[in-house]
């Protein structure tokens, strides 16, 4: 039975490392630090693999009748694509795929009746390129890509969102191979509305009552209040990237988080912060 | 109602195609005319992209997600902090309704 040795939640606004030079000192300062010690933390824990659930922004997915999630099941990576590379300042770089760990994923998936299908012809942008920068910066680690459609009426709901994250919990434990060292991160959120009047602001007082209900480690309780209304309420277009959050709940088992670093950063567009889950049941 | 847009109108097939081919996404304020002519789009949705009236496109059913990817597509995507051309662009088109943050 493969174990899960990790699960945390981050932002991954562009602006991190595109343009964070931009904000106030202290904030850059806050960020990075934030950053790097979410990384020291997957690092210590000494992971074979990496399985990410992100937004897929719209980038890959069909406009029309887009699957909840697609596994990306590629041998090798490639990030970020051409497009966001002058907007994240950054060359580009390779990562490895695991597609034996995708391929079980995605099958466990379906069987499961979610909405799920694989693809080996994913582009990255911030989703991936933004949290990889610090968490893995020599890009050793292979990566499972989960792509999430967080934007597209109808994204998937909490529940199954929630679903979800027990399904690949179930399936790390149970379908891959012993002694495999799994970390499970999820990237998005917190506030923003790209696309809206609220552009050039964030939420963070939704932020910091979100991060405070994960810590409360309670499920039931995610469910019923944070529902996609109210992400949407606080920034339409961006925040219910915060799903994928859910998703990494369930897979920590619901246990409470602990808040590492949050910084509403009105030059990122974005409250960027990070938990993770200490004790994964 | 938060993400609302219509998949059928040609300015989100041209963003959803053009960020992925960088023959079509580079240069793009001059090919601007050229793709807007192969991806069909309407009188009036040229009308809005050449002014980037983003409000307007939103309106005619552009997802809101795409919308600051307008901007970027015809000024650039680079260094796009709140003073960029491309932030600006945005901030142009909203006007008045923009919220300015406020640090709590």
């Amino acid at each position: 039975m493969a174990e899960i040795v990790s699960v945390m939640a981050m932002a991954h606004a562009p602006g991190v490392t595109g343009w964070l030079e931009a904000a106030p000192v202290e904030e850059q300062v806050a960020i990075k630090a934030g950053y790097e010690e979410m990384g020291e933390l997957l690092r210590a824990t000494k992971p074979d693999v990496l399985v990410g659930i992100a937004n897929d922004h719209m980038l890959n997915l069909p406009l029309k009748n887009p699957p909840d999630f697609t596994v990306g099941n590629a041998a090798d990576w490639e990030g970020p694509a051409e497009f966001f590379k002058p907007w994240l300042a950054q060359d580009g770089y390779k990562v490895a795929g695991q597609p034996d760990v995708a391929n079980c994923l995605a099958q466990a998936g379906e069987a499961a009746g979610l909405k799920l299908n694989s693809r080996e012809d994913l582009l990255f942008d911030d989703n991936w390129s933004v949290p990889l920068f610090y968490l893995t910066p020599d890009y050793s680690i292979p990566l499972v890509p989960i792509h999430m459609n967080c934007i597209n009426p109808p994204v998937p709901s909490p529940e199954v969102s929630v679903r979800t994250g027990q399904v690949i919990a179930e399936t790390i434990r149970n379908e891959l191979p012993d002694d495999l060292r799994v970390a499970v991160f999820a990237t998005g959120g917190l506030s923003h509305e790209p696309g809206g009047p609220r552009y050039f602001t964030l939420d963070e007082k939704f932020d910091r009552w979100f991060m405070d209900l994960l810590a409360e480690g309670d499920i039931d309780k995610m469910l019923k209040e944070a529902t996609i209304e109210r992400m949407n309420a606080a920034g339409g277009g961006g925040t219910t990237e915060l799903l994928a959050w859910m998703v990494a709940m369930a897979v920590a088992g619901g246990t409470p988080a602990r808040s590492i670093f949050y910084v509403g950063s009105a030059e990122m567009r974005c409250g960027i912060g990070g938990s993770v889950w200490d004790a994964i049941h | 109602m938060a993400n609302e847009f219509d998949p059928d109108l040609p300015s989100n097939h041209l963003i959803f195609e053009v960020r992925r081919d960088s023959k079509q996404f580079t240069g793009f304020a001059d090919q601007m005319e050229d793709l807007m002519e192969r991806y069909g789009l309407s009188e009036e949705e040229r009308a809005a992209w050449r002014e980037v009236d983003v409000v307007t496109l939103g309106e005619m059913g552009v997802h809101p997600y795409f919308l600051p990817q307008v901007t970027r597509l015809v000024h650039g995507s680079a260094g796009n902090n709140s003073k960029s051309n491309a932030a600006q662009a945005y901030k142009k088109s909203f006007g008045d309704q923009i919220v300015e943050h406020k640090k709590i």
